[in-house]
C-alpha cells in the first residue's frame, strides 16, 4: 500500500524548493528554509482544517490568500509568503485573536513556550486597537482531575477535540455553542477521563490546557530538558524530561514517528510523580535484627555476596520492569558466571524454548512500527493495546482510521479495538493454540467455512501487506511451546515472511521484556538468544524456592508476590527463602522478605538502553540526578559482581553495553553512537544472520571476555560445549488442547489481564491515583443470568480456599464461559487465583452497592 | 403588470400543493418526458443551454455545476438548500408552501442529469410549517412512483428525504450543510475538495436552492430556448424577489430579470410610504453592498448589480428610507452576522463580534473618529480571508454603508461627544419597527 510520491519543484518567495507531491506548502516551504506561521495545523491530527487563517499565503494565479496549511504543491507553483497584502492578513489574524484572548501571560503557564506570543512577535502588528470589553467565561475550571481549562485563552484552533474525535477516539471532547461564543468542553460538563487525554495539553498552542500538576511550578526559562525513553511500558515511547532545580517536573513527547507518532499516555505522561516520592528507597538496605535498616555501600554489596555466596549455586534471578539491557545482561552474568546457576527469568510464566524464541525473533519476519502505516491489514491477537501497550492502540487506531486500513482482532476479551475491526473472533481462555491452529488451517484454505476463524482469515489477503500484532502472553506458561509454534505455522501459513511489508510485532508483558530476553535473562537462551544451559523458568523457581532445591534469588525490579500468577505461592516461597536480595524503588510485599535491597533507578535517572518490541534499541538517559544515595544500576552490579570474584572489568555504562554486544552477535559493534536519540532496530543492521547459528556462549566473566576480544573461542561453561545444551524443556506437559470442561461448580474459567491502571505507578502517583481500578469480574451477559448476578453487584470469586472480591462488570461481547479478573491490584488481585482453571462464583455477604 | 409568473403561475390555485390538483394543471408533465423520453445526458444539456444561474445567492451556472459530478458507479447525492436563512428572503418558503409539487418535480429531474440517486431537502427548522406540507406531497409523489427504487418503472432511482435544520443561517453555507446533514456540527468545510467530488459522505453532490430546482420542470418541459427568451444574456429566466422594509406592499413578486429595480420597488411594491424617499436599499439580502436611490434605475440582473459594486444575492430587496438610521442599520446587520457566526476561522468570529461592539458604541455615542477608521479597516482585514463568505457577508454592506454614508456615522459620533453622559440603555440604540430582523 506504499505510494510513491513523485518530487514537485515549486518557487518559494524567489527560492526554488523541492517536495514530495501531496506535500502541503506549510511543510513544503520549510524545504527552503521559510517558515510559515500556523496554530490549527497539525499533521499528526490527519487532514488540515483551515480554520485559523494565519498560514495565509499569495499563489500566483488566485485572486483570494490560500491557506498554506491545505494547499498540496504543485509542479511550477509559484508562492509569496512575505509581500505586503500577506503581512496585512497575517496583521489582522494576529489582532483579530487577540480581540478576546486575555491578557493571561503573566499568570499564565504557557507564558515563554507559547506559539501564540511568538507568532504575536513575529507576524503580529505589534498593537491592537481593540478597547472593548473581552468575551469572558468561568476560568479555570477542571476538565479532568488532571487538567484544566482556561476558556478565555482558547483561542478555538479545534486540535484538542480533534485529538479526542480523531486520534484517540474518545469522542468526549466537543465544541458548543457558536460563534465568539464557542467553548471547548464535555456532554454536560462531566470530567474527561480517557488514557491519553494528556496529549491536548501539548497540543494546545496557548494556555488554554494546563496540566494541574504542573501548574505555576515552572517557568521556561528556569528549566532543561534532555531527551529519554519512558520505560513505563513497552510502548517505550520517546520522552523528554522537564527538570527544575533538579526534579523532574514535568514529561513531554518527542515525537519519534517511528515509535510513539509523537503522542504519550497519561501513564507515562503524568507519571513522574512518583520519581520524586518521599517513598522512594534512597539508600541501601540491610536487615539486621529482622528489620532493613540503612546501610553504606560497602555493607550492602558486601551482605548481599556473602548471602549469595553461602546458597552455593542454588540461586536464581528474576529481573523484569524498567530494567535495561546492560542491568540484565549483567544480572544473568552474574547468575551463570559468579553464582553458577542457570536459573534466571524475566518472564513470569516461563516460556518457548531458545530455538523458538530465535525463530520468532526472525528478522524476515519482524515487522517494524512503521510497517504498520504501509500495512493493508493487521492482525491483533491476544492482546488489547490500549491496556498492553496504550501507543500501538492509537497507532492502529490511525491507520484504520486514515489509510483504510483492514482490522482483524482475535482475542480473550472484548478490546478497546473491535469497534473498527472487520472480523472478531474470541477464544476462552487458555484455548490460544487451538485458536491459531484454527486461523492457520483456515488461511490454507482448510478451514470449515464458516466459523470465526474463516471470518478473520478472509481479512488477512494472499499478497497484501499484514502486520500480525500478538501478545506475548499468548506463548506462555504450560503449552508455551505448542503456542509458539502454532503462530510460526499460522506466520508460514500465511507466507508473512515472503510478503513485503509484513511481519510479526510481539506485545511483552514488561517495558523492556524484549531486551531483557535477548540480554540473556532466559533460562535456555543467553545474550543474543544464543544457547545457553536449560536453566528453570519463573514458575519453576518458585516451586523449587519453596522445595528448597534454590535457596536464594535476585530480584531485580520485579514484586513477584504482586505481578506474578499464584500470589499465595510467591509469598511462601519468598518467605522460605534464606537470602534475597532486591533492587527496588519502593517497598513492597516482595522486598519485604528481601535481606538486602538496593534502591533502584527511576526511568529519569537511568543510563542505559532498552529494546523496543520491535527490535529498536532506544538509549535512555540520565536527567536528573540521583536522590539520596542512589547509584547507577549497572555499577551496583559491576560491583557485586566483583565482590563475588567476578571481576567484569567494566568502567561505564556504554562498556557494559559493549560487553553485551560483543556477546549478542546481532548487536555487534552497535554502538551508543549508533543508537543516537532515535534508536535503531537491529534487524536492519547487517550483524544479523550469524546468530541463528547460535554462535557465541553465555558469560564466562573475565577470561571469556578476554578470550572474545582476543578473537580465540572461550573456554565452555560447566563443561557444556556449543551446541550441546539441552535445549530448555517446554514448560508443563506439552498440553495444548482446551482445559478439560469442568464438570462441576459455576462451570466459568478464569481469565485474568493485567489494567492499564493496576499497578504500582498509579498508586506512587497522587494525580493518578484516583484511575486505580477496584476488582471486577468480567462476565457475559448469559453467564451474569445464569448465575443469578447483576451488573454492579459485589461477588466473591474463589478458587482452591483462595477468595477475591470484586464487583460484576457485565459486557456484552464477552464470549460465555469466562470471567476475567484484573492482574496486579493492590486488594484483590487476581494473581491470587491465577492457575486456576475454574472459579466459583458467589454474591458477596452484605446489600449490593 | 410587471410580473412575469413561470414559477407563480398557479400560486393563487387552492389545493396546488396536493398532487391531483397540481397534476390537473399540467404538473409532472416534465417529468414523464425527462424519464420516459430524454436520456440523462440530454437533461443535462437542456439545462446547462438554459443558462440558469443559481437562485439562492451564488449565481453559479446549474447546468455547469451539474455537470462536474463526475459519472460512474459511486453513490451520487442531490441536496435541494431550502435554509433560507438570508436576511430579507422568504421566496422559497412560499414555493415550498404553496407549491411544494414543483420542486420534488424539480429535484427528481435533476437527479437524473446528474445521476444522483439520494437526494434530500435541508429544511430550515424554523419553517415547521412547509416541511410538513412538503412531508405531505413527498409521500404523494412516493405513491404516485414519481420517487423511489425505479422512478415511473424506469431503472432510476430518486430517493427524496426531509431533513430539519436546528436553525443555522450557516448551515446554508453548501458545506455546512453537508455536515449539518451528517449529523455534524454545520461547520463549514474546506474547498477544494469541492461537493461535485467530494460531498455529502465523501460522495460526489449536486447541491442547489429551491428556486433553481423549481425552474427545471419548466425548461425541460418547454425547452432551454425558450427559457432563455425571458430576461438577459448572462440572466436568463424570472427571479422571485421578496422585497420588504420601507415599501407599501412587502411580498414576493416573480419577475423578469434586468427590469429596472425601479419597477419592482416602485411599481410592484408601491414605493416608500407617501412622503417619503429611497435612502438606501440593499439589493441581494443583507449580505448585500448598499446601493442608492440613483442606482434605482439599473436593470436588476446578476450582471448590473456585479457592476454596481453589489450583487443579486437571493433577489431579497430591502428598502430603508430617510427615517431609517444608517448606523442603527449597520448595527441591525453586524448583530446578525454576528449571532450567526459559526466561529471556525478568525476574522469572522472575532471580526464580527469586534465590529458589532464598536457599532454598538458608535449608535451610543460612545465612540471616536478613529473608530469609524477601524470598523473599514476591520471589514477589509475580513473581506477574502475568511473560510466561508459568512464574513464577507457582513463585511461588504458594513463596509458599504459607512463608506457611503459616512457623514450619518460622523454625526451619530458627533453627537455623542459633544452630548451630556445619557442613560447607558437601549433607548439610543432603538430601530425603528420595519427594520427589525426578528432576534
Amino acid at each position: 500500500m506504499k505510494r510513491e510520491r513523485n518530487p514537485v519543484t515549486l518557487v518559494v518567495d524567489g527560492v526554488e524548493v523541492t517536495a514530495p507531491e501531496g506535500t502541503m506548502l506549510v511543510d513544503a516551504a520549510k524545504h527552503g528554509d521559510i517558515e510559515i506561521p500556523v496554530f490549527c495545523y497539525e499533521p499528526k491530527l490527519g487532514e488540515p482544517v483551515g480554520a485559523c487563517r494565519m498560514c495565509m499565503v499569495e499563489v500566483e494565479g488566485i485572486p483570494k490568500l490560500q491557506t498554506a496549511c491545505s494547499t498540496p504543491v504543485r509542479d511550477g507553483m509559484v508562492v509569496y509568503t512575505q509581500t505586503e497584502r500577506v503581512q496585512e492578513a497575517q496583521n489582522s489574524v494576529v489582532e483579530f485573536l487577540l480581540v478576546n484572548h486575555p491578557l493571561d501571560c503573566p499568570v499564565c503557564d504557557k507564558g515563554g513556550e507559547c506559539p501564540l506570543q511568538d507568532i504575536s512577535m513575529g507576524w503580529g502588528p505589534g498593537r491592537s486597537r481593540m478597547r472593548d470589553p473581552k468575551r469572558h467565561f468561568q476560568k479555570p475550571i477542571e476538565l479532568s482531575p488532571l487538567i484544566k481549562i482556561d476558556r478565555e485563552r482558547c483561542i478555538l484552533c479545534y486540535r484538542c477535540v480533534r485529538f479526542s474525535q480523531e486520534v484517540s477516539e474518545d469522542e468526549q471532547l466537543q465544541l458548543l455553542e457558536r460563534g465568539d461564543r464557542s467553548f471547548v468542553g464535555t456532554f454536560d460538563d462531566r470530567p474527561y477521563v480517557a488514557p491519553f487525554h494528556g496529549n491536548i495539553v501539548e497540543l494546545c498552542p496557548v494556555g488554554a490546557l494546563t496540566s494541574q500538576s504542573y501548574r505555576f511550578r515552572a517557568r521556561p526559562w528556569e528549566i532543561e530538558d534532555a531527551g529519554s525513553i519512558c520505560t513505563l511500558c513497552p510502548s517505550q515511547c520517546n520522552v523528554k524530561f522537564t527538570v527544575r532545580d533538579e526534579h523532574v517536573v514535568r514529561v513531554l513527547a518527542r515525537d519519534n514517528h517511528d515509535v510513539d507518532d509523537g503522542w504519550l499516555c497519561d501513564k507515562g505522561r503524568f507519571g513522574y510523580q512518583m520519581i520524586n516520592s518521599e517513598d522512594r528507597i534512597t539508600e541501601p538496605l540491610v536487615r539486621r535484627g529482622g528489620e532493613l535498616r540503612p546501610a553504606s555501600w560497602s555493607d550492602a554489596i558486601a551482605a548481599a555476596a556473602k548471602g549469595l555466596r553461602a546458597a552455593d549455586c542454588r540461586v536464581a534471578a528474576l529481573a523484569g520492569g524498567a530494567t535495561s539491557n546492560e542491568e540484565g545482561y549483567l544480572v544473568q552474568r552474574i547468575v551463570r558466571g559468579a553464582l553458577g546457576s542457570d536459573d534466571v527469568d524475566c518472564g513470569s510464566r516461563g516460556g518457548p524454548e531458545a530455538a523458538t524464541l530465535r525463530r520468532l525473533a526472525e528478522p524476515g519476519l519482524a515487522a517494524a512500527m512503521s510497517d504498520l502505516d504501509g500495512a493493508d491489514t493487521v492482525l491483533v491477537l491476544g492482546t488489547d493495546p490500549l491496556h498492553e501497550m496504550p501507543i500501538l492502540d492509537l497507532r492502529i487506531r490511525k491507520v484504520v482510521r486514515r489509510l483504510g486500513v483492514t482490522l482483524a482482532v482475535g482475542s480473550e476479551r472484548p478490546t478497546s479495538l473491535d469497534g473498527g475491526a472487520d472480523a472478531v473472533a474470541r477464544f476462552g481462555p487458555g484455548a490460544a493454540t487451538g485458536f491459531l491452529r484454527e486461523l492457520a488451517d483456515a488461511a490454507r484454505g482448510d478451514g470449515d467455512g464458516d466459523g470465526e476463524a474463516d471470518r478473520i482469515a478472509s481479512t488477512l489477503g494472499a499478497d497484501s501487506a499484514l502486520v500480525i500484532v500478538w501478545g506475548s502472553r499468548l506463548a506462555t506458561g504450560p503449552g508455551s511451546q505448542d503456542a509458539a509454534e502454532a503462530l510460526l505455522d499460522l506466520a508460514s501459513s500465511l507466507r508473512l515472511g515472503e510478503r513485503e511489508g509484513s511481519g510479526l510485532i510481539e506485545v511483552p508483558e514488561t517495558a523492556n521484556g524484549r531486551g531483557l530476553r535477548e540480554a540473556g535473562c532466559s533460562p535456555g537462551a543467553g545474550p543474543g538468544l544464543t544457547d545457553a544451559p536449560a536453566g528453570r523458568t519463573a514458575p519453576e523457581i518458585r516451586t523449587a524456592l519453596e522445595s528448597e532445591d534454590l535457596t536464594a534469588a535476585i530480584l531485580a525490579n520485579v514484586d513477584p508476590v504482586r505481578d506474578f500468577p499464584d500470589q499465595a505461592g510467591w509469598r511462601s516461597a519468598l518467605q522460605k527463602a534464606d537470602f534475597l536480595v532486591a533492587i527496588s524503588m519502593f517497598e513492597n510485599e516482595s522486598t519485604a522478605h528481601a535481606d538486602v535491597v538496593f534502591p533502584a533507578e527511576s526511568h529519569a535517572e537511568n543510563e542505559g538502553t532498552v529494546t523496543h518490541p520491535d527490535g529498536r534499541l532506544q538509549r535512555v538517559r540520565p536527567n536528573a540526578p540521583h536522590p539520596g544515595n542512589i547509584r547507577p544500576g549497572w555499577q551496583v552490579l559491576v560491583e557485586l559482581s566483583a565482590a563475588l570474584d567476578h571481576e567484569t572489568g567494566l568502567d561505564s555504562a556504554p562498556e557494559v553495553f559493549e560487553a553485551l554486544a560483543a556477546e549478542a552477535p546481532f548487536l555487534a559493534s552497535m554502538t551508543y553512537e549508533e543508537i543516537g536519540g532515535t534508536g535503531i532496530r537491529w534487524q536492519t543492521r547487517d550483524a544479523k544472520p550469524s546468530w541463528i547459528e547460535g554462535a557465541g556462549t553465555p558469560s564466562t566473566g573475565t577470561a571469556g571476555a578476554a578470550a572474545e576480544r582476543s578473537g580465540e573461542p572461550p573456554p565452555p561453561l560447566g563443561g557444556v560445549r556449543p551446541g550441546e545444551g539441552v535445549p530448555a524443556p517446554s514448560s508443563g506437559d506439552g498440553s495444548s488442547e482446551e482445559p478439560p470442561t469442568p464438570s462441576h461448580g459455576s462451570g466459568l474459567k478464569l481469565g485474568t489481564y493485567r489494567d492499564l491502571w493496576s499497578g504500582e505507578v498509579t498508586e506512587r502517583n497522587p494525580s493518578l491515583e484516583f484511575l486505580a481500578p477496584k476488582q471486577r469480574l468480567e462476565l457475559a451477559p448469559s453467564d451474569a443470568e445464569r448465575l443469578g448476578v447483576e451488573h454492579g453487584q459485589p461477588v466473591s470469586v474463589t478458587s482452591n480456599g483462595h477468595a477475591v472480591e470484586a464487583h460484576v462488570a457485565i459486557r456484552e461481547r464477552m464470549k460465555p464461559g469466562a470471567g476475567f479478573l484484573i492482574e496486579g491490584t493492590a486488594e484483590n488481585n487476581a494473581n491470587l487465583l491465577a492457575g486456576a482453571i475454574e472459579v466459583e462464583v458467589h454474591p458477596a455477604g452484605g446489600a449490593a452497592e | 403588470m410587471s410580473e412575469t409568473r413561470l414559477l407563480f403561475r398557479h400560486v393563487d390555485e387552492p389545493g396546488l400543493a396536493g398532487i391531483d390538483t397540481y397534476r390537473r394543471l399540467g404538473g409532472y408533465r416534465a417529468l414523464d418526458k425527462a424519464f420516459g423520453d430524454m436520456e440523462p445526458d440530454e437533461v443535462l444539456t437542456e439545462l446547462e443551454e438554459s443558462g440558469l444561474r443559481g437562485r439562492g445567492g451564488a449565481g453559479f451556472s446549474m447546468g455547469k455545476k451539474a455537470s462536474f459530478l463526475p459519472r460512474g458507479d459511486q453513490e451520487k447525492y442531490l441536496c435541494c438548500n431550502a435554509d433560507e436563512s438570508e436576511p430579507g428572503t422568504f421566496k422559497d418558503r412560499e414555493l415550498m408552501f404553496k407549491n411544494p409539487h414543483q420542486l420534488i418535480e424539480g429535484i427528481a429531474i435533476a437527479a437524473l442529469a446528474a445521476d444522483a440517486s439520494r437526494a434530500f431537502i435541508f429544511i430550515r427548522g424554523e419553517y415547521a410549517e412547509a416541511a410538513d406540507v412538503l412531508d405531505r406531497a413527498v409521500a404523494q409523489a412516493y405513491e404516485a412512483g414519481y420517487l423511489g427504487e425505479g422512478v415511473l418503472g424506469t431503472q432510476h432511482r430518486v430517493e427524496l428525504v426531509v431533513h430539519r435544520g436546528a436553525g443555522a443561517y450557516i448551515c446554508g453555507e453548501e458545506t455546512a450543510l453537508l455536515d449539518s446533514l451528517e449529523g455534524k456540527r454545520g461547520n463549514p468545510r474546506l474547498k477544494p475538495p469541492f461537493p461535485a467530488i467530494q460531498g455529502l459522505y465523501g460522495g460526489p453532490t449536486l447541491i442547489n436552492n429551491v428556486e433553481t430546482l423549481s425552474n427545471v420542470p419548466h425548461i425541460v418541459e418547454r425547452g432551454a430556448k425558450w427559457f432563455t427568451g425571458f430576461g438577459t444574456e448572462q440572466s436568463p429566466g424570472t427571479k422571485v424577489t421578496s422585497i420588504s422594509g420601507c415599501v407599501k406592499r412587502p411580498g414576493n413578486y416573480e419577475i423578469e430579470l434586468g427590469i429596472p429595480a425601479r419597477e419592482i420597488v416602485y411599481g410592484l411594491a408601491g414605493g416608500p410610504p407617501d412622503g417619503r424617499e429611497v435612502k438606501a436599499w440593499f439589493p441581494g439580502g443583507s449580505s448585500a453592498p448598499v446601493l442608492t436611490a440613483e442606482e434605482l434605475d439599473l436593470p436588476y440582473s446578476f450582471e448590473a448589480m456585479q457592476e454596481a459594486g453589489s450583487m443579486l444575492g437571493s433577489g431579497a430587496i430591502i428598502i430603508a428610507d430617510e427615517t431609517v438610521s444608517i448606523p442603527h442599520l449597520a448595527l441591525r446587520t453586524a448583530r446578525f452576522y454576528h449571532h450567526e457566526s459559526c466561529g471556525k476561522c478568525t476574522p469572522c468570529r472575532e471580526g464580527t463580534n469586534w465590529t458589532v461592539k464598536m457599532l454598538e458604541r458608535v449608535v451610543r455615542g460612545e465612540a471616536t473618529p478613529m473608530d469609524l477608521d477601524i470598523i473599514s479597516s476591520v471589514q477589509e482585514n475580513i473581506i477574502g480571508n475568511c473560510l466561508c463568505v459568512l464574513g464577507d457577508s457582513m463585511a461588504m454592506p458594513v463596509a458599504s454603508m459607512v463608506k457611503r454614508f459616512r457623514g450619518e456615522f460622523e454625526a451619530a459620533i458627533e453627537a455623542g461627544r459633544s452630548a451630556a453622559p445619557g442613560p447607558l440603555d437601549d433607548e439610543a440604540g432603538r430601530v425603528p419597527a420595519a427594520l427589525e430582523v426578528g432576534a
